[in-house]
């Protein structure tokens, strides 16, 4: 069966570039059968790709030893979802997994656009067709799935703090991120290519930029979800490289998303969105570079692995090949159209846009610096948390303030009175909370108050945006307040799917700043019987026990939680000891209030030899508004995303009376 | 209506060059850490993050008084360098690992700040975030 | 298992070339290979249909912005003008080309 796999890996790169180079020179020479054949190349690719998963998945689930990808990541007593999630847990495995929904997502990509742009589309598929080859060639001849050996007894098995439901969904989810900034990606050269200046590629691809965006946001929410609950240090996020991986091309998505508005309401800012969506995709295939490579570790490290370079020139040919292109099409994107004021909704946008790419360059800077410096001075200069958090500050606290002015001020002009008005009740609510929260203790964090109040600012933007358009929806049409609520989102999802996207960034940031700013850290050796105390809490270490579970010994300490007087139930804590792998991990102990969104973090740091613990014990505020932030966010892009008949319509029209018109 | 010379432009140059201007300060007012192996040690007497593989038998405990004390190896193989180290000890720790830790060389031993000490990703793809 | 496997992928290979192929099966001989693409007219024709639906969208946004009360009603008095007059423009601009497209239609049949 692997060499079924290899074949069909074979047979994507041949439909990958025929793709690329029949479709380039059907493009070019505008010949329409050798275009559809081209655009069916793409889709055959994806039924190989398809095939060449089967193969893995089948190898997997029978734990074919034989095949060295399925020996190296699963092993005999695995459970099935974690032998499934194997395929994509190691370099090959998800180097196929990004093949494949590349091509399902060209695919659909291409079935969707056929109808409306076939000369856009003319140009997309070798852009499809150039990314999709470098991926088959990398399985093909770099890193492949399909290498075979002698099977050996049993396998060896996933790294036992990879076994929980989170890795499973957590990389495919940032794939579907990936992966799917590369359609817009392509619209975007494509329509380049084809000397386009209207807006066709950024109507086609509207859903798969935000789809793609929410992937990314979600994937990471998880991953922090992981790195809280598993690795179990007290954070969420340690500003790791492979961590900013995917928050950079995020970020770059995020001013991406909101630049595109302005280019579809006032013709404005062609050449920025070109930028932007290029920047997007650069990075995208970089943080899956970064992954993969050693290269932020060491230089060296990264030419042991040959799969590096690879990816580091086609990043660069990407890189180069995009700017080039972008630079000769100039003079046609270039708009006539003016900002005509600093105080409108496009000026927000812009501003916002500027912060999110400065914030996205700042953390590139970090994470490229250690190498940058390797290679100029021969040593490593790294930087870490505090200077991420600087700037995280510096950009991050008028982002905040932006998400509540931009819905309160209109496009082209919004003048001081209206604004006035406008601001007045989201001011107010903000100036209230900030007294509130000053009086109960807040103070003892400007940073965290000033967070906090731009925060009520926002939520109250977002309440009396809601609240003054159900009105005058009420206004007009009549019914109740919930039915004139369901209407007016229903008939502006866009807008009002924002505004909940906005709502779940303000929570993500409260939870953000509550555990961080506000939290409580204690460190305490304790015997048993012994109590400690941090915050309103009163932990007592009652004892430790030790269970011998299926492929781990499993410590526990039992501590008894006391707050004001009641009791809150017993909390364990402890290490998990892995006798095949020789590993330790920490099981800490977290007990989340409900009311609050508080949770208390105790860690297991060190079982002493006579059961006394040294503990470090965490209580973090707030910090359930992050998970909390995840549904809402998904909810929101959700209610953006869903597609509206009405605009539907419009545009389809659009675009087929025009080829009436043409043709006439 | 529309003004003649594009704020647009003017906006976006005052503010690159703000940020810039903020970004320079930090960075050459807080520096980084310079990140080395132990091979490189001699000519740091500063504050530096030591980068190396774990080798011989550690001894002692993070949160014990004497510390957690082993020895610090170029990843290449080479020369290598006592640690003591008080703090957190991160559950990967073990011999023949990577880890990271910040401190300074004193009198032929480094030093180490106290919880510093990271390990290093021990597979190739999968990401591991420390302790 | 080697057998099966070269049977699928023989199967395999040989529908995605025909899949490939098959825009070529089917019209051996069309009258008109050429690909569709917008020649300057329709480029033209197209920026003006943005130009409207952009108008027509602003002026939208404005009403719907003036009901819930963020533009104010002397700001709406100020801006509705000249923005009826940008869509008026628009849809003239459009119209005229409809008209020229016809003549010319009719001019050559």
């Amino acid at each position: 069966m692997p060499e079924l796999g290899r074949a069909a890996l074979v047979l994507c790169l041949g439909l990958a570039l025929f793709a690329l180079v029949g479709g380039a020179y059907a493009a070019a020479t505008r010949r329409r059968r050798l275009a559809r054949s081209a655009q069916n190349a793409l889709l055959a690719a994806f039924g190989a790709a398809a095939v060449a998963s089967g193969v893995l998945l089948a190898a997997l689930l029978r734990n074919d030893f034989s095949f060295v990808y399925v020996a190296e990541h699963t092993s005999l007593q695995l459970p099935t979802p974690y032998t499934i999630s194997a395929f994509w847990g190691g370099q090959e495995g998800s180097l196929l997994l990004w093949l494949l929904v590349l091509t399902g997502f060209s695919a659909a990509a291409v079935a969707f656009a056929r109808r409306t742009g076939p000369d856009l589309l003319a140009w997309v598929v070798p852009v499809l067709g150039l990314v999709t080859t470098f991926f088959a060639f990398m399985l093909v001849a770099v890193s492949s799935p399909f290498a075979t050996q002698v099977a050996p007894a049993d396998g060896a098995g996933l790294n036992p703090s990879l076994q929980n439901p989170y890795m499973m969904i957590h990389p495919p989810c940032l794939y579907l991120g990936y992966v799917g900034l590369t359609i817009p990606f392509a619209f975007a050269m494509g329509a380049l290519l084809a000397r386009r200046t209207d807006e066709l590629w950024i109507v086609a691809t509207r859903r798969w930029t935000l789809f793609a965006w929410t992937a990314l946001g979600v994937g990471q929410l998880l991953g922090s979800h992981w790195a809280y609950v598993e690795v179990g240090w007290g954070g969420y996020y340690a500003w790791d490289p492979v961590e900013n991986a995917a928050l950079m091309p995020w970020l770059a998505a995020t001013a991406f998303l909101h630049s595109v508005m302005i280019q579809e309401k006032r013709g404005m800012l062609k050449i920025w969105n070109m930028l932007l969506v290029i920047l997007a995709f650069c990075l995208a295939l970089f943080g899956t570079f970064l992954t993969r490579s050693g290269v932020i570790s060491s230089i060296h490290s990264f030419t042991q692995s040959p799969l590096g370079s690879w990816f580091l020139g086609f990043i660069c040919l990407i890189t180069v090949g995009s700017a080039a292109l972008l630079m000769s099409r100039l003079p046609l994107l270039r708009s006539r159209t003016r900002m005509e004021s600093l105080v409108s909704r496009e000026a927000t946008f812009l501003y916002n846009n500027l912060l999110l790419v400065a914030l996205c360059l700042t953390i590139l800077w970090g994470v490229t610096f250690p190498i940058l410096s390797e290679a100029v001075r021969g040593e490593q200069i790294t930087v870490s948390a505090p200077y991420y958090n600087f700037f995280l500050r510096i950009f991050g606290i008028p982002l905040l303030l932006l998400m509540g002015i931009g819905p309160l001020v209109a496009w082209r002009r919004a003048s001081l009175r209206s604004l006035g008005r406008s601001f007045a009740w989201p001011a107010g609510i903000a100036l209230g909370a900030g007294i509130v929260l000053l009086l109960l203790g807040a103070g003892s964090s400007p940073i965290g108050l000033v967070a906090y109040t731009f925060s009520a600012f926002v939520l109250g933007s977002i309440g009396y945006e809601f609240a003054r358009g159900t009105r005058a929806r009420r206004a007009l049409a009549g019914g109740s307040w919930l039915a004139a609520f369901a209407e007016l989102v229903a008939r502006n999802r866009r807008r009002y799917g924002g505004y909940i996207v906005h709502a779940s960034i303000v929570l993500l940031a409260i939870g953000i700043v509550g555990s961080s700013a506000y939290d409580k850290v204690k460190e305490q050796k304790l015997s048993p019987g012994q109590t400690m105390a941090i915050g309103h809490y009163q932990l007592r270490y009652r004892e430790l026990v030790k269970r011998n579970g299926p492929n781990a010994t499993e410590w526990r300490a039992l501590l008894d939680v006391r707050r004001g007087g009641h009791s809150l139930g017993t909390l364990s804590s402890g290490k998990n000891d892995y006798r095949a792998e020789q590993q330790v991990s920490n099981e800490v102990g977290i007990r989340t209030d409900h009311l609050t969104g508080e949770d208390l973090y105790v860690i297991t740091d060190q079982i002493n030899k006579d059961q006394s613990i040294n503990f470090k014990v965490l209580v973090k505020p707030l910090v359930n508004l992050i998970w909390l932030s995840g549904f809402l966010f998904f909810a929101g892009s959700l209610v953006a995303l869903w597609p509206s008949a009405a605009e539907q319509r419009r545009l389809a029209a659009r675009y087929r009376e025009l080829r009436a018109l043409a043709r006439a | 209506m529309a003004r003649s010379g594009s704020p647009v432009r003017l906006v976006v140059a005052l503010s690159v060059a703000a940020a810039l201007a903020v970004f320079l300060v930090y960075v050459s007012v807080a520096g980084g850490t310079p990140s080395i192996q132990p091979s490189q040690l001699k000519g740091h007497t500063g504050d530096v993050a030591l980068v190396g593989k774990v080798i011989g038998t550690p001894a002692g405990e993070g949160h014990a008084p004497q510390g957690l004390r082993f020895r610090l190896q170029d990843v290449s193989g080479g020369a290598s360098v006592p640690v003591v180290y008080r703090g957190s000890v991160p559950d990967l720790f073990k011999v023949g690992r990577e880890v990271r830790v910040e401190g300074r060389l004193q009198n032929g031993v480094f030093v180490a700040k106290q919880d510093s000490l990271r390990t290093k990703c021990p597979s190739k793809y999968t990401p591991k975030k420390k302790a | 298992m080697t057998g099966l496997a070269i049977a699928i992928g023989g199967v395999l290979a040989a529908v995605c070339v025909l899949y490939v192929a098959l825009p070529f099966l089917r019209e051996p001989d069309p009258a008109s290979d050429l690909l569709d693409e917008p020649g300057a007219l329709e480029r033209r024709a197209l920026e003006l249909a943005e130009r409207r639906d952009r108008a027509l969208g602003a002026l939208k946004e404005l009403e719907f912005d003036h009901r819930t009360g963020k533009v104010s009603d002397e700001d709406y008095r100020e801006l509705v003008g000249p923005l009826r007059q940008r869509v008026a423009e628009a849809l003239r601009a459009l119209e005229l080309r409809a008209e020229s497209n016809e003549e010319r239609v009719r001019a050559a049949g």
